[in-house]
């Protein structure tokens, strides 16, 4: 079969991806393992929410990097003791962990079950609609942290040295992308992937198709509070800003670029994002062509225009279309 | 069905496995080896004594990003003043410079960091000079925020030295307290000082509604008002705080007592709100009459350009600098320096069109960046240009006093800077353009405001600090200014 | 995966009930009961009740400008225009520009320096420039992936990060604003209280606005084919119409009318960078609760909107007002409870 031929070469490729990543730090620089690929893969870890919702439930959502920052402050609150802001409940680490990823998660659970009778472009904008809700809970509600934001966070004792944070990205990465893959194939993911294509036809089947689109937004959210926690152990701070509509939106644009219907794209978009951010202004013919350092969103915004003219399903779909392959897979973008 | 799929995962898992193990094995003692486990294994340079490696943190993007090149501009003055240094534009200081040393230590500058008034990215952009191209260094950051989580920074990395741009926050020293992060200047709260004591001694204000922008900063400028004001024993009868990025301010102006029932206001709020509150001002509760009215930093005329005439006659904290009317020999001296330096800048004030670099040179921004400048080639000249010793080198820096154009700056015990606070008030030039006039210079303003602040009081907030009687170090100290002559 | 089919339609019912209860509460609150809050009950300070109510309709008509375009766009071409708050900001820069030049001053302009002229021709050359912008846009951009809607989507949004950035390096960062001419720059009183004729002159654009486009609408051919098209677009192709140029026509007025609001949001609150994506937020929240591409929805939700936002500083709790803002997205989530599709919108 051509398919099985297909993923084994896909999945030795990416067997091998994984393994060089492993021994990574003993390649690169510091900095280049501490600081671009930790963070492309906590950025990746995180489009690679939006991709799975989009890929198997059908919905676009803006409202991952939310999750993420709703995990991050909630850490933050429930780690620190006698910081300047915030709730400062003094608890152990790995106690104020499992707090965050709880409250993530039924945060999650009840957005995405209001959500769950929209679909398409209405969900895209009620998504958006909870990312600047939830902006201004965190920027308005004293308590919890406030305009000044969460700052001085330390991160569990276990992934102290920063490469370890590094692997516990790696880990977690791996960990959600075997998972998404393999949640695709059980009954749960083919039943979302019907609603996604169908809903009336599932509903009549008697699925239940709110539920099944607000535990799929329910999982997404967990995991992007994972995610959230790396952000804030890497970062040692989270405010307000940090959830802000730009960088909500530059999530989704990370998505965008790697391709809304391949989650690896995730991770690749969120490495070219990281590569531009950080190394575009080192380029010597750069500032020749009158494109300075401040002028990094033209060009970010320029490749993702750039990205969706020549193919809708971002940096996936065009390497697939130039290795000539038709995928058989259509999803993601859809209405 | 799930052949291909159970045996992907499997291998995918294995992959993971074996990630763990390797990651484990380079995290165990004998890992020392491991280039990624060095935090900052290029900054560690720094005590070798090969110069200075400088970085700046800039904003070129979000509300301040117009003042990215004044920045630049502010410390490459004080270098090209007083370490030789030459640019390598005469229209931009984007370019860098070249030739800087100090006491044969040679300072170079490996970047600019590009900041968007978030603290997230100033921190990735200082991680980015710190740990690839090892700045060792570090001029900066631009705003509030910012400040806190660099002086975060500074406090976990300790071979590094960092001398505040012209970040606001109170926390950055008062609290934080880290020993390598130095503030040549003053922050939000100081730069109010003096103006309560002004409102009520001078012009008789007994009572004032506050307004003010829902964030750190607001709070921080109504709080170093309110401390003044209430410090010298007048009352605080209302605190509005308009969330940010309110467009209609109608139904928070109504939340303030009508100009019968208190004898003034004070505002802080700042971008499109400064004149949009004004307006809603005038539209709700009568015309404005400039001298029931002073305001911070944000009724600076280069900040807000956009201010009706109406305002002129109220009264305006201070922001780094004096304003023009006020010409020493001192002040003379260093405009034209900056105009040597360079034909033109594209600053912020001329809406980043080539100006002479005087109009970029005379404001805050740029000239809190030339005060960590000079801080750094004073310091540097008190060890004889000799970094390797770096706590010598701190303890050189936090003992400095130095002598600037708009007055001399030393530091306080959290290393925060005691300066000179330059009050003005807001009047209309003859072609109708508001301006303004200096009125007092309140000298040697500290943070603590005599103790309403310090390192275990909260941070200034809604609440905080609550209107009481205290005595204030400058109570009365305030030096007259009459048309730009300090009268002392 | 339990079939629970049948109890959708039941469940539509409740939260009806629970939007009217909501609503008589609110009203007895602000009426009658609303003494520790910044503007006191009604009964008791009717004048302030008054003004509030005013602000709530003259804000509203603001938000009706602002949203018209986008609603309209959408409402035909199923396209979301993230591009909607860039072109409202370029035209208030653009006719912040113009507006200077004609007085012949770039700082602290007095509405007694500035004409009705140097007010309507800034804001036809602002709104101009947006409403050419948003052409070539839908020409270069979006006129060959028709019904892509996605991709649409993130087509503007990329449009938006690089205009954004465009205009922060072209007008730097400091705020500006347009100035009202000084012949509507008078005050009139209500019940005792002041009030701006600005804000009523806003009103009455806004009006204006929305008759000529309901007349544009309903009494042209070309409305007559957009109110088919957004019925039924392969009707509309397949009787022989050139739905291109209905589609660029549309764009067109679109923009246009998103740069007008730019250039009252400018003399109202002014510009400066992020007040593009405010706008834009705006702009969505007035449609999300009205229903996309609905005109009627349009004028609802903005009314509504823009009363939430009066009400909530002023009819809170003192000690709650620093929540007022999280109140006017809680609007929202009251609305797409009852009606996933907002008060007038159709499903997608």
């Amino acid at each position: 079969m051509k398919l099985r031929e297909h993923l084994t070469g896909e999945t030795l490729a990416l067997a091998g991806l994984v393994l060089v990543l492993a021994l990574l730090p003993s390649l690169a620089t510091a900095f280049f393992v501490n600081f671009v690929m930790t963070q492309t893969l906590i950025l990746g870890l995180a489009a690679a929410t939006i991709v799975f919702l989009a890929k198997y439930g059908g919905m676009t959502s803006l409202a991952q990097l939310l999750m993420f920052g709703i995990a991050g402050f909630m850490f933050g609150n429930a780690a620190l003791d006698g910081g300047a802001r915030g709730l400062n409940l003094g608890w152990h680490p790995w106690a104020a962990v499992g707090f965050a990823i709880l409250v993530t998660t039924l945060v999650a659970f009840v957005l995405g079950a209001v959500a769950s009778r929209t679909t398409g472009i209405y969900f895209l904008m009620l998504t958006l609609v909870y990312g600047v809700v939830g902006y201004f809970v965190f920027a308005q509600i004293v308590e919890i942290s406030g305009p000044g934001g969460i700052t001085s966070i330390q991160r569990p004792e276990l992934l102290g040295p920063p490469v370890r944070l590094y692997y516990a990205g790696l880990l977690l990465s791996v960990l959600a992308y075997a998972g998404f893959r393999m949640l695709g194939r059980t009954a749960f993911g083919l039943a979302l992937q019907g609603v996604r294509d169908d809903p009336v036809r599932m509903a009549s089947l008697g699925f239940n198709v709110p539920l099944h689109r607000a535990l799929a937004f329910t999982l997404a959210g967990f995991v992007a509070g994972l995610a959230g926690l790396l952000n804030v152990w890497w970062n040692g701070q989270i405010d307000p800003a940090s959830i802000s509509i730009g960088p909500t939106l530059i999530l989704l644009i990370i998505a965008v670029i790697g391709g809304m219907s391949s989650l690896a794209g995730a991770w690749l978009g969120a490495f070219v994002y990281v590569l531009v951010l950080t190394y575009l202004r080192d380029l010597p013919l750069v500032d020749r062509i009158g494109i300075t350092e401040a002028r990094f969103n033209t060009v970010i915004g320029v490749i993702v225009l750039v990205i969706m003219v020549l193919s809708p399903e971002g940096l996936t779909g065009i390497v697939q279309r130039l290795r000539g392959t038709t995928r058989k897979e259509l999803g993601g973008i859809r209405p | 069905m799930s052949g291909p799929k159970l045996r992907k995962a499997l291998v995918l898992l294995v992959s993971a496995g074996l990630a763990l193990v390797t990651g484990c094995a380079g995290d165990g003692d004998d890992s020392a080896g491991l280039p990624a486990d060095q935090q900052n294994s290029v900054a560690g340079g720094s005590g070798s004594g090969d110069g200075i490696r400088l970085g700046i943190l800039g904003q070129c993007e979000g509300p301040f990003g117009g003042f990215h090149e004044d920045v630049v501009a502010g410390t490459t003055l004080a270098l090209a003043r007083f370490a030789g240094a030459t640019p390598e534009s005469s229209t931009s200081a984007l370019e860098g410079f070249s030739g800087a040393e100090v006491a044969g230590t040679p300072i170079e500058l490996v970047g600019i960091g590009c900041g968007d008034d978030t603290a997230d990215r100033v921190v990735q952009e200082v991680r980015r000079l710190v740990e690839q191209l090892g700045a060792n260094v570090i001029i900066g950051p631009l705003s509030g925020d910012e400040g806190i989580a660099i002086a975060e920074y500074a406090k976990s990395n300790p071979e590094l030295t960092v001398l505040a741009g012209i970040s606001g926050s109170q926390e950055q020293t008062l609290q934080v307290q880290a020993p390598n992060y130095f503030r040549f200047y003053g922050d939000g709260a100081i730069w109010n000082a003096g103006l309560g004591d002004l409102l009520h001694n001078e012009e008789g204000w007994d009572t004032v509604a506050v307004i003010a922008d829902d964030y750190s900063f607001g709070h921080t400028s109504a709080a170093g008002f309110i401390a003044d004001f209430c410090g010298v024993g007048g009352k605080v009868t209302h605190r509005v705080f308009p969330p940010l990025g309110t467009t209609d301010y109608s139904s928070y102006i109504a939340a303030l007592p009508g100009p019968d029932e208190v004898d003034g206001y004070f505002w802080a709020v700042g971008g499109t709100g400064t004149q949009a509150a004004l307006e809603a001002f005038v539209n709700g509760q009568g015309d404005l009459s400039g001298d029931q009215h002073a305001g911070n930093l944000f009724f600076n005329p280069d900040l807000a350009q956009a201010l009706g005439t109406d305002i002129a006659g109220a009264y305006v904290g201070g922001f780094a600098t004096l304003p023009a009317d006020v010409r020493t020999p001192e002040i003379e001296e260093y405009l034209a320096a900056a105009d040597e330096t360079w034909e033109s800048i594209p600053g912020s004030l001329s809406g980043n069109e080539p100006a002479p670099p005087s109009v970029a040179a005379a404001f805050g921004f740029f000239y809190g960046y030339y005060t960590a400048g000079v801080a750094l080639v004073e310091g540097l000249e008190a060890v004889g240009g000799d970094v390797s010793d770096l706590d010598a080198f701190h303890e050189a820096i936090a003992g400095l006093t130095l002598d600037l154009p708009y007055g001399e700056i030393s530091l306080d015990e959290n290393r925060s800077g005691i300066v000179d606070v330059g009050l003005s008030r807001l009047a209309l030039d003859d072609s109708g353009n508001v301006v303004q006039e200096t009125v007092a210079i309140v000298p040697g303003v500290d943070q603590t405001f005599g103790g309403t602040f310090s390192p275990d009081t909260p941070s200034p907030g809604r609440d905080f600090p609550a209107c009481e009687e205290r005595e204030l170090p400058w109570e009365g100290n305030a030096i007259p200014v009459v048309d730009g002559v300090p009268q002392s | 995966m339990t079939p629970a089919p049948s109890r959708l339609a039941p469940l539509r019912r409740p939260p009806v009930w629970v939007a009217t209860v909501v609503a008589v509460a609110v009203a007895a609150w602000v009426l009658f009961l609303a003494d520790g809050t910044p503007a006191g009950a009604a009964v008791d300070d009717p004048g302030r009740f008054l003004v509030t109510v005013l602000d709530g309709i003259t804000f509203a008509g603001l938000l009706f400008v602002a949203a018209s375009g986008f609603t309209l766009i959408f409402g035909l071409m199923r396209t979301v225009n993230m591009a909607h708050g860039s072109l409202f900001l370029l035209a208030a820069y653009v006719a912040i520009r113009v507006q200077e030049a004609m007085v012949g001053r770039s700082r602290n302009l007095d509405p007694a320096d500035v004409g009705v002229l140097d007010w309507l021709v800034p804001l036809l050359a602002g709104a101009g420039v947006a409403a050419v912008l948003g052409l070539l846009i839908q020409q270069v951009f979006l006129q060959w992936n028709e019904g892509q809607e996605m991709r649409q989507t993130l087509l503007t949004l990329a449009i938006t990060v690089v205009l954004a950035d465009q205009m922060l390096r072209e007008f730097g960062g400091l705020a500006q604003r347009m100035v009202w001419p000084g012949g509507v720059t008078h005050f009139f009183s209500v019940l005792g209280e002041r009030y701006a004729v600005t804000r009523i002159f806003m009103l009455a654009i806004a009006v204006l606005v929305g008759v000529l486009l309901w007349l544009w609408l309903n009494r042209t051919s070309v409305g007559m084919v957009i109110r088919a098209g957004v019925d039924d677009r392969q009707m509309v192709r397949g009787l022989g119409i050139n739905i291109r140029r209905v589609f660029a026509l549309t764009f067109l007025v679109g923009s246009f009318l998103a740069g007008v609001g730019g250039v009252l949001g400018a003399s109202f609150a002014g510009a400066a960078p992020g007040t593009d994506g405010n706008w834009l937020l705006n702009a969505l929240v007035v449609v999300i609760i009205g229903g996309l591409g609905s005109l009627k929805g349009a004028a609802a939700g903005s009314l509504l909107y823009g009363t939430v936002v009066a009400f909530s500083p002023a009819y809170l709790p003192a000690q709650y007002s620093y929540y007022a803002i999280i109140m006017t997205f809680g609007l929202l989530a009251l609305v797409l409870a009852v009606r996933p599709n907002g008060l007038f919108g159709r499903p997608a």
